[in-house]
């Protein structure tokens, strides 16, 4: 490799965002998660697919360190996020949780109102110095999440009374409030339409511009459409990890190709 | 990939059914061709004849066949295997249809040259040739139903032969046309049916190279020898 091409190689390398090596997860006896190494890069959609029980969840969860949240779970191995272990002692939690934001399947807004679901994490890591600018932060997280126009005129109304598709957008404005730079997704629109999934989806795109994303999908049709990295994981192990439309078209391992074409569950 | 069932039942009577139809279109042009270059040699009108109504049935076989495909593709949305399966559908039924229409014109052509004296020996070698396509177009099926990416290479390779085959039947009526002006309109419509017969042989490449993009997922490297050499010189021989 030449210098020029060395160079090349510096500027279009999307650098890793997360990296992690050797991670096994352990419910009581439980081997939930086996020896899984991967990079996942930034300003990317990277889907994590598999049958129930793959483990791709319990993966998700160990990157913002959900699964501390469960008693009998056991986290092993390394997770870099910006080349800093998050399982290290200094880490606080939820300090974490708010650079690695989380949206999950079933939408959970708050029952409060529309304005304060979104300036609840900016209230409680005090990003905002006064009103107007807690104002400014719901309205560019209401931006961003794509609802904005729907809900300006009812801020105060519940999030509990949108539409379903509404409500996942709401979590998602909820999720970016607090400025993060990782945002995982678990199945976050297997309780949706298909107007509200195509909705969340172009969302998904739009933030993958500002965010590193990372989302578990039942649906592959899904992770074929917004994800540009697939990993497929079989019984706790990381099967394939590769560009989607090299999994979808020719993936590497007989195990992803059987999945991807509804030959084993 | 294709001994495990998916677990939708219906998916895999869809993919069969298209493969069978693609296996019953390859018999039927196996057999055009076989007959096409038969009743050429035997000056057989009927069979001729018989080859020329035959190609409806081709005709017929590549439209539904490319319906059904897109059935497929719009109700299963297939991917990875399933997905190079029918997109090879696309491609297989395409080249059948085109060899057989190249069969129907050798069949068209062979009763124009009843009515002219013949050339000695000429049948002969088409038949040869018609018979070396045939072969390979076989063995293409074959190594598409069995997935056999070897035999498809082989097949691949086997194409120079008939090339090289064409040369020299090219070579040849260009002598028998200078020797007596005569000859030129039969040779003419003989020249035809062995660039037919070549052109075949083009497409039963294209089945082999569409055979090994289906299983290994991406064609062969394009350094396949060519063994054509009409276009070097030859056309100012003498």
């Amino acid at each position: 490799m030449n210098a020029m091409q060395q160079v090349e190689g510096a500027v279009t390398h999307h650098a890793p965002k997360i990296s992690a090596k050797g991670v096994d997860v352990f419910y009581g006896d439980t081997h939930a998660l086996k020896a899984v190494d991967v990079e996942i890069a930034d300003k990317m959609v990277t889907a994590f697919i598999g049958p129930s029980g793959c483990g791709k969840s319990t993966f998700l969860r160990c990157l913002n360190r959900m699964n501390d949240t469960i008693d009998s779970a056991r986290v092993t191995g390394r997770i870099v996020l910006d080349g800093e272990d998050i399982y290290a002692p200094r880490v606080d939690p939820v300090q974490l949780r708010a650079k690695v934001g989380m949206v999950f399947q079933k939408p959970n807004p708050f029952p409060k109102s529309i304005y304060d679901n979104v300036a609840y994490g900016p209230r409680i890591h005090g990003l905002a110095r006064d009103k107007p600018e807690l104002d400014a932060i719901v309205e560019k997280s209401l931006r961003r999440a794509a609802l904005w126009g729907e809900v300006r005129d009812r801020l105060g109304a519940p999030g509990t009374g949108l539409s379903g598709g509404q409500q996942q957008r709401l979590c998602i404005a909820r999720a970016i409030a607090t400025g993060p730079e990782v945002l995982l997704m678990d199945e976050p629109c297997s309780a949706l339409d298909p107007i509200a999934t195509a909705q969340v989806e172009q969302l998904i795109d739009e933030l993958s511009s500002r965010f590193c994303v990372v989302i578990v999908t039942h649906s592959m049709a899904q992770a074929s459409r917004v994800s540009q990295k697939t990993a497929f994981f079989h019984l706790g192990e990381l099967v394939e990890f590769d560009d989607t439309d090299r999994i979808f078209t020719n993936p590497g391992d007989h195990r992803t190709e059987s999945y991807i074409t509804g030959r084993i569950g | 990939m294709e001994h495990q069932s998916h677990i939708l039942h219906a998916f895999d009577r869809d993919l069969e059914s298209i493969q069978a139809n693609i296996m019953k279109m390859g018999g039927l042009v196996e057999a055009a061709i076989a007959q096409a270059a038969t009743a050429l040699e035997t000056q057989d009108a009927d069979l001729a004849q018989s080859v020329r109504a035959g190609d409806k049935a081709i005709d017929a076989l590549e439209q539904a066949l490319n319906e059904e495909a897109a059935r497929i593709l719009a109700l299963r949305q297939p991917i990875a295997g399933d997905l190079r399966t029918v997109l090879t559908v696309f491609r297989l039924s395409g080249s059948l249809e085109r060899m057989g229409d190249y069969a129907k014109n050798i069949a068209k052509r062979t009763g124009v040259l009843m009515a002219m004296p013949p050339i000695e020996g000429s049948a002969k070698s088409l038949r040869r040739m018609a018979r070396q396509v045939e072969l390979m177009l076989k063995d293409a099926l074959d190594a598409y139903i069995q997935r056999d990416a070897d035999l498809a290479a082989d097949v691949r390779a086997r194409d120079v032969e008939v090339d090289q085959m064409y040369t020299a039947l090219f070579r040849e009526y260009l002598t028998f046309m200078m020797e007596d002006p005569r000859n030129i309109t039969a040779c003419m419509h003989l020249h035809f049916i062995a660039k037919n017969i070549e052109r075949m042989g083009d497409h039963v490449t294209t089945i082999a190279e569409q055979v090994i993009y289906l299983v290994e997922g991406a064609y062969p490297d394009d350094d396949r020898e060519k063994g054509d050499r009409t276009t070097q010189g030859t056309g100012n021989a003498g």
